[in-house]
């Protein structure tokens, strides 16, 4: 079982009265210093997607000796801010850890007062279109929705389909997720595909499961950041990590601090040139098992339609350029179903709050 | 503007770069004059101590003794260890030393990866230098541990039943995404031929088939080697939980290098939900 640090994020209690009530960008510009940090900053390699583990609100409440809820409110805070900062850093895509598929072990009073939570903090999100047009922020939900109460499905299907068109920035929020569940629906969606008769088994690819992850949408993260000192991943983008950089950070993430941010990328963009060679080497040996997979399945289909002529390397050659353009019709052919099922599925439940 | 900008960025990663470099040389020249010191000292200490015992074995029963005894002074010890190693140039004796500690201190699984697959291509010259630091470092007790090296798949030893028994096993990038790949490709072949639906998938079914029939457990910890920080492809879906303690560098490595890591592993808290 796996700590859910994040549901720690999302244990917030909304205060009372429509001004205090948190919103979910910060208006602050940079201070001089930190815009001529950043300007230095971004005259290197900078990360175009991030990922936090917003860890240590429990701990930082008890540090300073304030209610816990005080400490999650404080965090959700501090998450405002920081998007803020990457808005101003060039950073568009941001992908937050709330709510683990694990929670749902806790009590059933602890899980309903997060359900709560959440419904508040979307909620507060459909208040705030202007801001979030003006900002052209995009909301997407990762994980599975149909493990969470129907109502707050039907919330977030809403936040989903308000922000949906924007695409200046992306804010990517994993609820009911865990990254093992993803791989696994991922694999469940490729078999689904060869069920509907769409693509065939040998079809599968390292490329296309990737495709079908809920992240399918986002590029993978540059950069993955974990405060508190904690030095594990905790079932949190495990496939789409393999090549980021990872910086695990000792602050207490209610006190995460505009330097822990440039520290981060400043770790990002000294690893930056060995990461990219390990990626292109990866994309290398992706590409080569693909050809010897298209290669094998053109042998088996010669084999069978087999009338004794040995075939000279010319039309060998053809053979295999066509089973490719039909195999990357057919993968096309799939994704665009696999994305109406899942954009029907988001619409359907949006449409439903609407009547309810 | 612009180019003030760049010409201070670079000469931050300029500073940087020098910083890293003075740390590198240093660390390794403090433990090489630590080891010299120590090999002129400990024979005479042992020498003093036990006049009897004649010099390199009693220096071996000592270190022999004190890496199970300090093993068993951690509040826990890792089941399996990773050592990933993310360095271009890599020094199989050094990798051998850390297998060996591993084992000595009590560590039941081995896992040594790097991303480039040296490691699996030079499989048979790692077991070498592992057999031979195991003599070195261990000496007449080399016996007691005895290691069962296991390739993926292809490897069918049997087990043997010892006293103190570790598995080493080399890993590359294939066994990272392609085998959850190809573990996807049987089950959707298994849909195709109406064995299965895709509605029996589930995380509990890829999982037993990761593991396949070895029963390894998933990784405790990781401990990488070298200044790239990512896990470079390492078995995504077995290091969920794994603790990622990084190391300077894996050249000259020393044991109390690995067991400082081992401390901190020990402290590492895993607060489980609540």
């Amino acid at each position: 079982m796996c700590r859910h640090f994040l549901s720690e994020e999302e244990d917030v209690i909304v205060q009372t009265g429509e001004s205090t009530v948190m919103s979910w960008i910060r208006e602050r510009e940079l201070s001089f210093l930190e815009r001529v940090t950043g300007n230095i900053l971004k005259a290197g390699p900078m990360p175009k997607h991030v990922a936090f583990i917003m860890d240590g609100n429990r701990r930082f409440a008890q540090k300073t000796h304030v209610e816990r809820q005080e400490g999650h409110s404080q965090g959700f805070e501090k998450l405002a801010e920081t998007l803020r900062w990457c808005l101003n850093l060039g950073i568009h895509e941001v992908t937050v850890y709330a709510f683990s598929i694990e929670n749902f072990k806790r009590s059933k009073e602890e899980v309903d007062g997060l359900m709560e939570l959440a419904r508040q903090k979307f909620s507060r999100l459909l208040t705030e279109q202007e801001n979030l047009e003006k900002h052209g922020v995009c909301i997407r939900v990762l994980g599975d929705l149909t493990l969470l109460p129907t109502d707050l499905q039907q919330l977030i299907a809403k936040a989903v389909m308000a922000t949906k068109a924007h695409n200046k920035c992306f804010l990517n929020v994993c609820f009911a997720y865990t990254s093992r569940h993803e791989i696994a629906n991922a694999v469940k969606e490729m078999a689904w595909g060869v069920e509907q008769g769409l693509i065939k088994s040998s079809d599968v690819s390292d490329v296309l499961l990737g495709e079908c992850l809920y992240s399918s949408n986002s590029p993978n993260p540059d950069l993955l950041i974990r405060t508190s000192g904690e030095v594990r991943l905790s079932d949190f983008l495990l496939w789409q990590t393999s090549y980021s950089c990872l910086v695990f950070q000792s602050v207490l993430w209610p006190e995460y601090s505009f330097w822990n941010l440039c520290e981060a990328v400043l770790q990002y963009q000294l690893s930056h040139r060995s990461l990219q060679k390990a990626r292109d080497l990866h994309r290398e040996d992706q590409a080569l098992q693909q050809m010897e997979a298209d290669r094998s399945c053109v042998a088996e289909l010669l084999q069978h339609r087999g009338n004794g002529k040995p075939m000279d390397a010319q039309s060998r050659q053809k053979e295999l350029l066509n089973y490719t353009a039909s195999r990357e019709e057919r993968v096309r052919c799939f994704l665009n179903a696999l994305q109406n099922k899942r954009d029907t599925f988001i619409s359907d439940l949006s449409s439903q709050a609407v009547v309810a | 503007m612009a180019l003030l900008y760049e010409m201070v960025w670079r000469f931050l990663h300029a500073l940087l770069y020098v910083q890293r470099a003075l740390v590198a040389w240093f660390r390794v020249h403090i433990w090489r004059w630590k080891r010299a010191v120590v090999g002129l000292l400990l024979p005479l200490a042992l020498g003093f101590h036990n006049p009897k015992k004649t010099g390199p074995v009693g220096k071996r029963t000592s270190r022999r003794v004190r890496f199970g005894a300090e093993g068993r002074t951690l509040e826990k010890l890792p089941l399996h260890v990773g050592l990933l190693i993310t360095e271009e140039e890599i020094h199989f004796t050094d990798i051998a030393n850390l297998v060996v500690w591993c084992m000595a201190v009590g560590i039941s699984y081995v896992s040594v990866y790097d991303n480039q697959g040296v490691f699996r291509r030079n499989n048979s010259r790692l077991m070498e230098e592992i057999l031979k630091q195991q003599q070195e470092l261990l000496g007449m007790d080399s016996s007691k541990y005895s290691v069962e090296f296991m390739k993926n798949g292809t490897d069918k030893q049997e087990h043997q039943v010892l006293s103190c028994q570790s598995v080493v096993k080399v890993l590359s990038p294939d066994d990272g995404r392609l085998s959850i790949v190809q573990a996807a490709q049987q089950l959707c072949q298994a849909v195709e031929q109406r064995e299965k639906t895709s509605k029996d998938i589930n995380v509990n079914v890829l999982d037993s088939l990761l593991r396949e029939s070895k029963n390894i457990p998933d990784p405790d910890l990781v401990l990488k080697f070298g200044p790239v920080e990512s896990t470079l492809g390492f078995l995504p879906w077995h290091i969920r939980l794994t603790e990622i303690i990084s190391m300077p560098s894996h050249v000259d490595v020393s044991y109390d290098d690995l067991f400082g890591a081992l401390q901190r592993y020990a402290t590492c808290e895993q607060r489980l939900g609540k």
